[in-house]
């Protein structure tokens, strides 16, 4: 049954439904026009009776044979036509059997002071052969017009249909490369109608998706490119001549530093792309207190402060957190970097614990961020103009974010008095 | 030669003048596309590699606006973007080649010479004769600002007689240019064509010189 199409399987309902409601209304017909029957029989035998009483009693004689039937006199004693006991219940009052293929009627009688019974009968033959005649037309139009209704149903179904034919030939065109493509709707506004419009909302949804994947791949492979770009040249650059060892030096420490480049963009990349896969960045959470938290990151850029004579300055009031102290670890290292490579002066870590929450800042003493840059300063990809040149690839933010809200957390970016603030409010407990 | 390189990755940048310099050219770094706009007006470098990504007005934007201001030195385009819209895109709005990051430093050299061998002759993206304008890009042509609708063909054998403005192209000439091999010279489709022409353009837009060929009329 699941194996037939819909058409078929609507024209088998529709027929089977129709079979039974005709076989109900044939056995109605054929048992009404029985009763029916029964009653003018009933009826016509009374009337004789009453006539043939009446002439009984006038002292006349039963006519021996009628057309409609017989009529008899019969005794106590009873007859071939009646026994005994059936006289005595006539004697009281009349009436009907069926007897031999006829129906009876027993009417008591009076005739010279001697009770009788007058039995009046007549044959059933007319009424079966009518109804034989009904059941047998019966039996040739029933079918005759299940299959008629049969045939109509299937063709309805099939032209009810046809637009979902037609529209499912359309989505199968539209492949990942049309994706701008929308299935025609029909003109009512019906079932049909909905179902194309819930499509298209469907295929709106994943062209825009599709996009938001393609746009960030070709960002990502732009990010790639430029380091590894860097990197070739560099290298090739030094190899085309023979150099003195600086000047070697140089070209390594250079080439040092775009695979240093390289792998945090590839770090990151991950990290967002994982975040993307599941829904939510998985978290490997553990009791950390954020001072110690802090002066870990601090001390990582403790060298590169020192050469080039910017200040680190930790002030955290000890807050215990539950958190994944490596992703932490990332996301403000992202922070100072970005405070080191674009800011100015001093760059504050501060960590300062309020009502289940615990917010860790980054600032810098710098000129902050460009106003038109703060709106999209998490998006994917997105640096203000200055972090272009200086190789940043816009993505250390967006992992800031990514970072904050795997922890049930958020991230906000601002301009403070002395310059660029970003901070990270966590959930004390992530879990 | 004297070079102009437009990128806004500092270490790109010096990396390229370093090793351009070490070949023996001159080389002038711009950072921004509105920086290179002045500089390509101010002097007349020899090429232009430029990179798409910019801050600012973007790379296909400095392009087309140097070719609007007659600025005709080749251009050589360089980005991490290897899309093919990004390429088309690239070499529709007037760059002469197109070269995808990372590229290999003996490329770009060769790429260059390729480039200054052509020379820095107009090279117009939309070609445009007395009120005719004709963008093979687009595949669109204009008569005085009317949009004219032209089949391919008449497209093709209009583009032959505004690549040679004022010279006179014999049948041979024009069926050579927009007809392939399998059209023999003897017959007239040539006329038949340029009828067409006539009828959308303008009966007087391409004259006749008698025993000789056709011209466009300027």
């Amino acid at each position: 049954m699941s194996g037939m199409p819909i058409r078929l399987r609507l024209a088998l309902a529709f027929t089977l439904a129709l079979a039974a409601v005709l076989a109900a209304v044939g056995a109605f017909v054929y048992l009404r026009l029985g009763d029916s029957l029964s009653e003018q029989l009933d009826d016509s035998l009374e009337a004789r009776a009453t006539a043939l009483s009446a002439l009984v009693r006038n002292g006349g004689q039963l006519p021996s044979e009628q057309e409609e039937g017989f009529a008899r006199l019969v005794g106590r004693s009873g007859s071939t036509l009646l026994t005994p006991g059936e006289v005595t219940r006539g004697r009281a009052g009349s009436f009907f059997l069926a007897r031999r293929g006829a129906r009876l009627l027993v009417t008591p009688i009076e005739r010279n002071g001697r009770r009788l019974v007058l039995v009046v009968g007549t044959s059933l033959d007319d009424r079966e052969e009518a109804l034989e005649a009904l059941l047998a037309q019966l039996a040739i139009v029933g079918p005759l017009a299940l299959l008629l209704s049969a045939a109509a149903g299937y063709l309805l179904a099939a032209a009810a249909l046809r637009p979902v034919e037609a529209m499912r030939r359309q989505a199968a065109a539209i492949s990942s490369e049309r994706l701008d493509r929308r299935l025609t709707l029909p003109g009512a506004r019906d079932e049909l109608r909905r179902l194309g419009e819930t499509l298209n909302a469907m295929l709106g949804r994943l062209e825009t998706g599709l996009a938001r994947e393609r746009r960030f791949v070709a960002d990502a492979s732009h990010e790639l490119r430029t380091p590894l770009a860097l990197l070739r040249t560099e290298l090739e650059l030094a190899l085309r001549r023979p150099r003195p060892p600086a000047e070697l030096e140089a070209a390594l420490r250079s080439a040092a530093e775009e695979v240093e480049r390289l792998t945090r963009l590839a770090e990151d990349l991950l990290v967002l792309a994982r975040a993307d896969d599941e829904g939510r960045l998985p978290l490997r959470c553990a009791q950390l207190s954020s001072d110690e938290l802090l002066e870990h990151v601090a001390r990582r850029f403790a060298a590169r402060a020192a050469e080039e004579g910017r200040k680190l300055e930790v002030a955290a009031d000890g807050t215990e957190l539950v958190a994944d102290r490596l992703r932490l670890e990332q996301a403000l290292g992202n922070l100072v970097d970005n405070a080191m490579r674009h800011g100015a002066g001093t760059v504050g870590l501060e960590a300062r614990g309020s009502n289940g929450c615990v917010e860790l800042r980054v600032s810098d003493e710098g000129v902050g961020f460009p106003p038109g840059f703060l709106p999209r300063a998490f998006d994917r990809f997105s640096r203000t103009d200055e972090a272009r040149s200086g190789g940043g690839a816009g993505l250390g933010l967006a992992l800031v974010e990514t970072v904050a809200r795997a922890h049930g957390g958020t991230a906000q970016a601002r301009n403070g008095e002395h310059g660029a603030v970003v901070s990270l409010t966590l959930p004390v407990d992530a879990e | 030669m004297r070079l102009l390189v437009v990128e806004d990755e500092l270490k790109m940048a010096s990396l390229l003048r370093r090793g351009l310099v070490e070949e023996g050219h001159a080389v002038d770094l711009a950072r921004t596309g509105d920086d290179a706009l002045w500089m390509a007006r101010a002097v007349e470098y020899d090429a232009v590699l430029l990179d798409l990504m910019l801050p600012g007005i973007d790379g296909v934007e400095v392009c087309r606006r140097l070719r609007e201001a007659g600025v005709w030195s080749p251009v050589l385009m360089l980005t991490a973007r290897d899309a093919v819209e990004d390429r088309v895109a690239g070499l529709d709005a007037g760059a002469d080649d197109y070269l995808p990051k990372p590229f290999s430093f003996a490329e770009l050299l060769a790429r260059l010479r390729a480039l200054v061998r052509r020379g820095a002759g107009e090279r117009p993206i939309v070609l445009e004769v007395d009120g005719l304008r004709l963008d093979p890009a687009t595949h669109r042509v204009w008569r005085r600002d009317a949009e004219v609708e032209l089949s391919a063909k008449e497209f093709a054998l209009l583009e032959a007689f505004m690549r040679r403005p004022g010279q006179v192209l014999s049948r041979l000439q024009l069926l050579e240019h927009a007809w392939d091999y399998a059209y023999e010279n003897r017959s007239n489709i040539v006329d038949v064509y340029v009828g067409y022409l006539r009828e959308k353009l303008g009966r007087d837009s391409i004259e006749t010189v008698r025993g000789v060929g056709y011209r466009l009329s300027t």
